[in-house]
């Protein structure tokens, strides 16, 4: 094939495609380049879960083994922390649905004095350094005595979810189309029918989008937990602090990484439609 | 006929009853009490304390000792200089793997890319604490990296590399700034990728083949094309990394040196192992502020991009 090709005299712009199969050179030292410094330290977790000894130099550990699989689950924090972790991220997506959806709605749908203003306010929860706002909100909520307590934790957490359950559903119910509620109120259906069989449908593959992004973005944070809800409320990042810092089984940390994994790889399941919808960025405002 | 009452009725609906014109505000009303009390109130409550006297300072309506004794403390001051340093490091090089990355995913479609393009999203589904974790297995000593320089015999090289950086030679970089560059830059890539290439993808191939066709090499094509096609997506992505890094805790907590520490944790300790909340608020105020100018750019550009869009639309 390659032999033929100089003969054929090719127009200019149809070179870049014949290249880019085989002479893709950047291509391939940037594929290098991102499995060394993106799968390199992933492949570390995945070889320590599953080691039972790994010493000296090695570059693979000597045993493998679930050996400690077992000893992981029965430490009392792990059994403690894994219902309080999803209790919390449950808890925080219901509310912010609550709390969130009929303002998209209302943002989307009604017409008011100050409506761009108020919708683009929803940004300063990425306008300050997040560490600094929680120290700030931890001296307010010394006072009030929420330190320590779930619904503190809860509270910081809902916050964090504002910008994204706001924009997403916004620009989904911006996205229906007018015409097809009106025919269908043409044809007889009241508001109630119109909403949860248009206009509900439509919108439901973003809502759901923004309710998977709330939920796995809660289950893994940390410092707010550490901050607010330290030293009563535990979750499985939190108890993943010590593990990592000051212990001698390197084994605990790996393992309790692989499980604490599981929501992100559902959300990994969806990746495609969350990029295509961009509703991965939509989290920054973008 | 009937059409036209209806929309005469449809237009003062609204604008008769007083319930009605509220509705949308008692819709919206509790994320923005949320966002208020939980942003807005901290913030100006910790300008307002740490500016008020008490006893132990000086001054009758408001006093700037707090402030004074940040900046005459040389560990404070060294964890200002040091997260800024780190800061600017990891959104320079941020910047530079993104833009050579996205780039590339702009002018190549191919099951390569699509690698690439997948490689470089996948942090994106890797929890910060589980990135902290791998990290330290993959930069401390008897880790990864240096399990395979010594494997391969290469720490020779690696020692000249490091001494040309006025190093006595190689060393892990757990627990040393460039392993807290190289956290921070894993976690903001697949971010940085995603916004570039969104922004790229509003970049004309007709605008870029006609510079081509006047005789426009690679390099002026990028300055002088793509570059200001880019500006907004390039503004968000320095603004809201600078921000993210500068108001981290977790990656620099746990692969960072002891000393200086970044802002997040001498702030963490100061409020929780002092018991110090006047002066932690005092080194709050002093990131926002530290962040106030990006953070607005930030928000102007946001607002600036949605104006453009609308009218689009």
């Amino acid at each position: 094939m390659s032999a033929i090709a100089p003969i054929v005299s090719v127009p200019a712009a149809a070179i870049p495609k014949r290249r880019s199969a085989q002479r893709d050179w950047i291509g391939w030292v940037l594929l290098a380049f991102l499995v060394f410094f993106i799968l390199g330290p992933i492949s570390t977790v995945i070889l320590w879960a599953f080691a039972i000894r790994w010493t000296g130099g090695s570059l693979i550990p000597q045993e493998f083994g679930f050996h400690f699989w077992e000893l992981t689950f029965a430490r009392a924090d792990v059994r403690a922390a894994i219902p309080n972790t999803i209790l919390i991220s449950v808890s925080v997506t219901i509310l912010s649905a609550l709390v969130c959806l009929p303002a998209a709605y209302a943002f989307a749908r009604m017409r008011f004095v100050g409506r761009q203003f108020l919708l683009l306010s929803f940004l300063l929860t990425n306008a300050f350094p997040r560490f600094a706002l929680y120290v700030a909100i931890a001296v307010v909520f010394f006072r009030l005595h929420l330190i320590g307590t779930q619904f503190g934790v809860i509270l910081i957490e809902l916050l964090n979810t504002t910008l994204l359950m706001i924009w997403i559903p916004t620009a989904a119910f911006q996205g229906v189309e007018r015409s097809l509620e009106e025919v269908a109120m043409d044809v007889g259906a009241s508001r109630w029918q119109v909403f949860f069989r248009i206009t509900v449908p439509l919108v439901f593959p973003a809502i759901a989008s923004a309710l998977l992004l709330t939920f796995v973005g809660t289950f893994y944070e940390a410092v707010a937990v550490i901050l607010i809800g330290a030293p009563n409320v535990l979750t499985i990042p939190v108890i993943m602090y010590p593990l990592i810092n000051n212990t001698l089984v390197t084994q605990y940390g790996a393992i309790l990484s692989l499980v604490l994994w599981v929501p992100s790889l559902v959300l990994l399941f969806f990746a495609r439609r969350l990029v295509r919808g961009s509703y991965l960025t939509a989290g920054f405002g973008v | 006929m009937s059409t036209q009452t209806q929309s005469l009725t449809d237009k003062r609906v609204p604008k008769q009853t007083v319930v009605g014109r509220l509705i949308p505000y008692l819709l919206i009303a509790p994320p923005i009490i949320l966002v208020a009390a939980l942003i807005f109130f901290p913030a100006i409550q910790s300008v307002i304390r740490t500016l008020t006297p008490d006893e132990t300072t000086s001054g009758g309506l408001f006093t700037l000792d707090r402030y004074r004794a940040f900046f005459n403390d040389p560990n404070s001051v060294a964890s200002l200089v040091f997260t800024t340093e780190i800061t600017l490091t990891a959104v320079f090089v941020l910047l530079i793997i993104g833009l050579v990355l996205s780039l590339y995913l702009r002018f190549r479609k191919s099951r390569l890319s699509n690698f690439v393009q997948g490689l470089a999203i996948f942090p994106l589904f890797v929890p910060g604490i589980i990135l902290a974790y791998a990290l330290i297995q993959f930069l401390a000593p008897r880790g990864m990296i240096d399990n395979l320089i010594h494997a391969t015999g290469t720490k020779p090289v690696f020692d000249a590399v490091y001494r040309l950086f006025g190093l006595t030679g190689y060393r892990t970089a757990y627990l040393r700034p460039e392993g807290v560059v190289f956290a921070v830059v894993w976690e903001g890539l697949p971010f940085t990728v995603l916004i570039l290439t969104a922004g790229l993808g509003q970049v004309d191939d007709s605008v870029i083949e006609s510079a081509r066709d006047v005789g426009a090499n690679i390099f002026q094509v990028f300055r002088l094309i793509i570059l200001p096609l880019i500006e907004r997506p390039l503004l968000i992505v320095i603004c809201l990394n600078f921000i993210g890094i500068f108001g981290s805790y977790t990656l620099p907590y746990l692969i960072g040196p002891a000393a200086p520490q970044v802002m997040g944790v001498l702030m963490q300790n100061t409020y929780n192992q002092f018991f110090a909340p006047l002066e932690a608020q005092t080194q709050a105020v002093i990131t926002f502020l530290a962040c106030a100018i990006v953070g607005l750019l930030y928000i102007r550009t946001i607002i600036r991009q949605r104006a453009g869009q609308e009218k689009f639309a």
